[in-house]
């Protein structure tokens, strides 16, 4: 593979009595290259060094990759099994005893068998997480419809990625989350970044955003926040939380209008132009502003700049994503480069910033509701009985499938759901209206939780089985670019702690299954049945070998055999995966957010992250550096604004919604507009901003609508503090 | 090949990457000696940050009266050698950039050594492997001209200087604009 030129032909340090171990870091999509410092006296990871020789981040690391290692011999993990016996106390930490694994099987095996029987199969639910391997990813889906024959499994990539993937799905027939490699973004005229605080959520794209920069591209960014890329971009679309539908409408209108349409791509690559070209038609300049809040003049800059740019590429993540019409908004802005034809070559395309750590993998293997490893329908019996044939078992076994993330909890609260297994997630901090949320999980029979510390949704469970760190196990992940890595196993497993997929092969076992399963022995067993299972789908993993993997410096998916090298660049032959070949240009009429500013919440929040935490903070809130830096949450508010709320730096504040309240120490900032406040989400309990937020779906991705919802402020007492 | 420090002021993106690699360098007992610095914290999200610019003519070496302050080959600053440092504090009053830290307990004072047992076998010292940002590189003399051409201030004077800082240093800072006078692709 070609070196970039940030490639670094530097040894790392080998310091005595260590060995360096090659992987990747265990938080966002960006998958870092690292190497563990592992003492070879005592076994355990004691440190980092940088990986100068991964092409993607050639060493470089955010403080949360810096400090990753230090999870796993954190003095919070969990080493034993643990039980609670007393249900009254569920919702808190207290009340769990230590146990063997024998005894927390069998009471797992007891009560869900109960619960199937009393309530029939369906009363069993899975929820799990994108922060792990694909071959966990693949045999958690497997677990959920073979051993627990339950259709409720869903993952919290519904709170992540899954309008990307809908929106891609729609414009391109395929859901990779980038069209092109990441080593090549640099090289790029034009990037058009769209909800993205990538600074701070995906720091070590930044060397390659400045680059373009530097070498005399643009950079356009559309945040409500003036955040750190925003500030230097060479054009910042302030718009409101929840108008990009609007916005990106505006800027194909202006495409359109000012002649940078590829009319030869529209006519042979698309469908639906002339559809959309209607459509936009009332989108003036004027009139996205009258929605958006941004200066017409703004827009028709951005359409200008990135219509003349012989390459740009348009990149978004959750601000668009994570709105009830986030399928729309992918699909709207990934019209931008469908109408000028900037895709499907190198340095131009369309992308997602994977906030999850195989939030690309995680959705394409069978976690999700409706989907079957390799991307493969649920509801396709064609998908079905190629899954089956791997399986072992028969199209009739296969559950039908079953609803989204949220809805399961819904399920939940409605005793549709009764029991709930539960693995790296804390939906008790990341789902949206928690405290509904927390009613559901209390409502709950019983619930089995495994993660390797007692996160806030583990406080909720009955049993807490102790799993292990990224750095215990092994097996692939695929990244922010759609490359599938290699994590490394660094050091054995602390205390009792067992992967995830051991755990289900050995539950499988007790829930009469174990037919199915005890064939996988060890993660290279998960790993050859998972490619197995991708094979002919449309994410084909089958190629991408673990040697593979390590020759290649990763494999691009899809990889469909031992001679595919896989594939960089999607769409270089301007073959669409719609059954015409065909991308779709797609009209969407605006909406807007669901809930909008009144008299009583005349405010607009928006969440999001901050550089030193990971999701629900969970991990990162425990490691000393990271806390440090951040260690409570705090509302940004504008300086006109805390003026006329009479609010000051620092000063405690009650912010309110229709669905909770909470009470944040004010930040002021000029780098947020007027009527909109900001509250980081990573913090748990009585701090958590979901006890705010909404949980209004995407119609298609089932997606809430974390980033607006109308609020109010209010002074708190001192005394109420206290 | 010589390689130096490179400060790109306005590429920092705030994400102290910096402050957490310091810690994980050899010798450093996992305490960080850098900074970085909020600018103006409730306007905008500018920060910088601030390394010891390893002077060729440091203050802190020149005020110390034990001599506990040496300078390596390379040009780095090196901490304070422990059998010799009284815990005067000279050094931290000296230095013009406010860079020498005071260890309380130990009664001795610690700062960046430019990660000496890195450097000196040509390994970037850590702030600037990880940097994701590229505010922090590692480069050599004719890289930095070559930057120096390309960020070319209108004023013609872009990297730390006499009389404007407290002497020639081996670490090489930009100041803020250096886009100014980019030729743009279109």
């Amino acid at each position: 593979m070609q070196r970039d030129k940030f490639f670094k032909e530097i040894e790392n340090l080998n310091h005595p009595n260590e060995k360096l171990i090659k992987t990747h870091c265990s938080y966002c999509g960006m998958q870092c290259g690292m190497n563990l410092r592992v003492n070879t006296q005592t076994n355990k990871i004691i440190g980092v060094e940088p990986r100068y020789d991964w092409p993607v981040t050639v060493g470089k690391m955010c403080p949360k990759g810096v400090t990753a290692y230090q999870q796993t011999n954190h003095k919070d993990r969990l080493l034993k099994p643990l039980i609670r016996d007393d249900a009254s106390l569920k919702g808190t930490a207290e009340g769990f005893r230590e146990a063997s694994w024998d005894e927390a099987y069998d009471l797992i095996a007891k009560k869900f068998k109960e619960l199937q029987t009393e309530y029939g199969k369906d009363s069993l639910s899975v929820f799990s997480g994108v922060s792990m391997t694909n071959e966990k990813c693949y045999l958690t889906g497997k677990f959920a419809r073979v051993a627990m024959g339950t259709r409720y499994i869903d993952y919290n990539g519904r709170f992540c990625m899954s309008s990307a993937a809908g929106g891609f799905l729609r414009s391109f027939g395929v859901d990779r989350g980038s069209t092109l490699p990441w080593t090549d973004i640099h090289e790029t005229d034009c990037l058009f970044i769209a909800g993205s605080n990538t600074a701070e959520c995906h720091p070590t794209s930044m060397f390659r955003i400045w680059n373009v920069q530097e070498r005399g591209g643009y950079i356009i960014v559309v945040d409500p926040r003036e955040t750190p890329i925003a500030r230097r971009a060479d054009l910042h679309l302030d718009l409101k939380p929840g108008t990009d539908l609007a916005l990106a409408n505006g800027i194909v209108h202006q495409l359109i209008g000012m002649g940078y349409i590829d009319e030869e791509f529209i006519n042979k690559h698309t469908n639906g132009f002339e559809e959309t070209k209607e459509l936009v038609k009332e989108f003036t300049p004027e009139y996205t502003s009258m929605l958006t809040g941004v200066a017409p003049e703004k827009i028709i800059r951005a359409a200008e700049i990135y219509g003349k740019a012989p390459n740009a590429v348009v990149m978004f993540a959750r601000g668009v994503e994570q709105q009830h019409k986030g399928v729309d908004n992918v699909s709207a802005y990934t019209n931008m480069a469908l109408v000028t034809g900037k895709i499907g070559r190198p340095k131009a395309g369309v992308a997602t910033f994977t906030g999850q750590g195989n939030g690309q993998g995680g959705r394409e293997h069978g976690q999700k509701s409706d989907l079957l490893p390799g991307y493969r329908k649920i509801t396709n019996p064609k998908h079905v009985e190629e899954v089956c044939s791997v399986w072992g078992i028969t199209p009739e076994e296969m559950p039908q499938p079953g609803v989204s993330a949220y809805e399961m909890i819904e399920l939940m609260e409605q005793k549709t759901i009764r029991g709930l297994y539960l693995l790296c997630s804390n939906p008790a901090v990341s789902a949206p209206n928690l405290n509904f949320v927390r009613k559901a999980f209390k409502a709950l029979d019983f619930m089995v939780c495994s993660d390797f510390y007692l996160s806030e949704s583990a406080e909720f469970a009955d049993v807490i089985l102790p799993s292990v760190t990224w750095s215990e196990d092994e097996g692939t992940v695929t990244n922010i670019e759609g490359r599938i890595i290699k994590i490394n196993k660094a050091q054995e497993p602390v205390g009792e702690s067992k992967p995830d997929w051991q755990i289900q092969v050995e539950l499988a076992e007790r829930l009469g299954r174990g037919k199915y399963f005890s064939h996988l022995k060890t993660a290279k067993d998960v790993a050859d049945e998972f490619r197995l299972a991708t094979k002919g789908g449309y994410a084909d993993y089958y190629g991408a070998t673990w040697d593979k993997i390590d020759k290649q410096d990763g494999v691009f998916w899809p990889c469909k055999d031992e001679k595919d090298e896989g594939t960089p660049h999607m769409f270089l032959d301007k073959k669409f995966y719609h059954p015409d070949g065909k991308a779709k240009i797609c009209a969407l009429p605006y909406r807007p957010p669901a809930e909008e500013p009144c008299e009583k919440y005349p405010l607009r929040l928006t969440t999001g992250r901050v550089v030193y935490h990971y999701l629900s903070g969970n991990q990162t809130r425990r490691i000393p550096f990271l806390h440090d830096m951040c260690p409570e949450p705090y509302v940004e508010i504008h300086p006109e604004t805390a003026a006329t709320y009479n609010m000051e730096h620092e000063e405690r504040v009650r912010l309110f919604t229709r669905r909770g309240e909470a009470i944040y120490k004010v930040k002021i900032t000029e780098a947020i507009r007027k009527d909109t406040v900001f509250v980081p989400y990573h913090f748990g309990h009585e701090e958590s901003i979901n006890l705010l937020t909404i949980a209004a779906l995407d119609p298609i991705s089932r997606m809430p609508e974390f980033k607006a919802c109308a609020a109010q402020l209010e002074k708190v007492e001192l005394k109420k503090v206290q | 090949m010589k390689k130096r420090l490179y400060l790109e002021l306005e590429n920092c993106i705030g994400c102290r990457s910096c402050l957490a690699a310091c810690t994980q360098c050899g010798g450093h007992e996992e305490r960080n000696r850098n900074y970085v610095y909020d600018v103006n914290p409730l306007v905008n999200r500018q920060t910088m940050p601030l390394m010891c610019l390893h002077c060729e003519n440091p203050a802190c070496a020149r005020s110390c009266p034990a001599q506990a302050i040496q300078i390596h080959e390379t040009g780095a600053v090196l901490s304070a050698l422990v059998e010799k440092c009284i815990g005067c504090q000279n050094c931290t009053i000296a230095c013009p950039y406010g860079i020498p830290k005071f260890d309380q307990e130990q009664n001795i004072m610690y700062k960046c050594d430019l990660c000496i047992d890195r450097t000196k076998d040509g390994i970037p010292p850590m702030c600037a492997s990880v940097c994701p940002s590229n505010t922090l590189q590692w480069l050599t003399d004719e890289e930095i001209d070559n930057k120096k051409k390309q960020f070319n201030l209108d004023n013609g004077k872009w990297v730390t200087s006499m009389p404007y800082l407290e002497g020639e240093t081996n670490v090489k800072v930009n100041l803020p604009g250096i886009l100014q006078g980019i030729t743009k692709l279109f």
